[in-house]
């Protein structure tokens, strides 16, 4: 059960940003690849958005989105007060043009990303990420 | 413990009928998993709610700490 204070600040937070990314550290200095990758992709968007370190109350607002989202791993994207989703969704939306849209932006046109593999047989074998907890 | 693939395909294919998963092993080490699901349940989903649906079928492997983490490719 998530604390009952700290859910309704999260939710107050959701409602007055309509852009809020909740991350492993700062825009600035992010203390996971996951948030990172995000960051990334929101920099081009050419938007303004709010960011909070989920690092110093980890667990509680862990479970303060598992209440409201249905979802426990960081970072997460609230755009207009819905959760459209973590690094995989946010950059799967970037590409398709699907984030400018939620965002009510023109997709920038700087196609710096390399092509996504299609498939995961075509990705080279990774190591295991080092010291992230849970799953991002 | 080390995740079953097959038996991970199973319940998201039992949860989600007439769908289609592949899960794989990224990494070798059995707890960062990759898996591929075409599902006609997909259908007019928002792109996280796809994910909700396929994390619910394997909720109970992230629970008893089976998996740790689960990259969701949705296939149209």
């Amino acid at each position: 059960m998530a604390d009952q204070e700290l859910t309704e600040r999260v939710q107050e937070l959701i409602s007055e940003n309509p852009v809020l990314l909740f991350m492993k550290g700062t825009p600035s200095a992010p203390r996971c690849g996951f948030s990172m990758r995000t960051v990334q992709v929101l920099d081009q968007m050419g938007v303004e958005y709010g960011a909070i370190d989920v690092l110093p109350a980890l667990q509680p607002l862990r479970e303060v989105t598992t209440e409201i989202s249905d979802w426990e791993t960081f970072p997460q994207l609230y755009v207009n007060g819905e959760l459209l989703g973590g690094a995989d969704i946010v950059e799967e939306m970037f590409s398709s043009g699907d984030l400018a849209k939620a965002l009510g932006v023109e997709q920038p046109e700087l196609p710096e990303k390399p092509e996504q593999p299609q498939s995961a047989q075509d990705l080279p074998a990774q190591s295991p990420p080092l010291k992230i907890e849970g799953s991002g | 413990m080390a995740a079953d693939l097959e038996e991970l395909k199973g319940m998201i294919e039992a949860a989600l009928p007439g769908s289609e998963a592949v899960v794989i092993d990224e990494t070798g080490t059995g707890d960062h998993l990759r898996a591929e699901v075409r599902a006609p349940q997909f259908e007019g989903q928002t792109r996280i709610n796809q994910h909700r649906m396929v994390k619910a079928a394997v909720r109970e492997r992230f629970d008893d700490g089976t998996i740790h983490a689960l990259t969701i490719r949705i296939l149209d």
